[in-house]
């Protein structure tokens, strides 16, 4: 179990760095406006209304979550003793945390048509 | 004695990288939760969104995007070397990947953007 956690973390880590990359370029080089540093709700609305960058946006949310939730579990299972069931229980509230958190970032598109 | 130094600092450096991937990891989740919170007010119209952003305009969160900048790229360099560890190549010359690629190469692409950043933003 241990290996697919590991696993998830290398290849999470490699879609994010392409991702961040994308996201970086998007955000703060493809106009005028955004060069300037101006990320108005107008500059930004023309990208994210379109289906195909929410979804974009949401799985790079997604991976993001997992992979920075794993690694916080990797530091609490390295630094403290919890035992098998503390693990568990940490691990299944990660998993709801990183529901919770989810949901309220992709929320945030509820009103772009 | 010599093998003993060179296993010392073998581990010191990798140490040291261990230290540093868990240290942004853990600034970068914190990040993301205050970037979700931001891009949060989307959900909320023009005003609100801009009145969010407009919260980052000041030198002071400028500094911190710079600080920003830094951390993805450590975590991201490292994250790197890292996984080519992991996957058996480079094993011999980690120490060496690790100043070479993580901190130096790190160092160019940081500053690239970290002065940029400070003249036009922070300066500006």
């Amino acid at each position: 179990m241990n290996a697919v956690w590991w696993y998830t973390q290398r290849i999470t880590g490699a879609a994010l760095l392409l991702l961040l990359i994308a996201h970086f370029w998007v955000e703060h080089f493809v106009s005028e406006n955004l060069l300037r540093g101006d990320l108005t709700y107008a500059a930004i609305r023309a990208r994210i209304a379109t289906p195909a960058w929410q979804a974009i946006d949401i799985a790079f949310l997604l991976i993001a979550l997992l992979h920075g939730l794993s690694g916080l579990r990797s530091i609490l299972l390295d630094f403290s003793r919890i035992g098998r069931n503390g693990a568990r229980i940490f691990t299944a509230a990660l998993i709801v945390v990183g529901a919770v958190w989810a949901y309220w970032g992709i929320e945030a598109f509820r009103n772009l048509r | 004695m010599n093998d003993l130094l060179r296993k010392y600092r073998w581990q010191f450096s990798g140490m040291v990288a261990h230290l540093i991937q868990r240290i942004t990891g853990l600034l970068l989740l914190v990040y993301l939760f205050l970037h979700v919170r931001t891009v949060h007010a989307l959900a909320e119209g023009p005003a609100a969104f801009d009145h969010a952003v407009s919260t980052f305009s000041n030198p002071f969160f400028k500094l911190l995007e710079i600080a920003l900048l830094g951390a993805v790229i450590l975590h991201a360099l490292n994250g790197v070397r890292i996984t080519l560890l992991d996957l058996g190549l480079a094993h011999n010359r980690q120490r060496q990947l690790f100043w070479a690629w993580s901190i130096g190469v790190g160092a160019v692409i940081f500053l690239a953007g970290a002065i940029p950043m400070f003249l036009f933003a922070v300066l500006k």
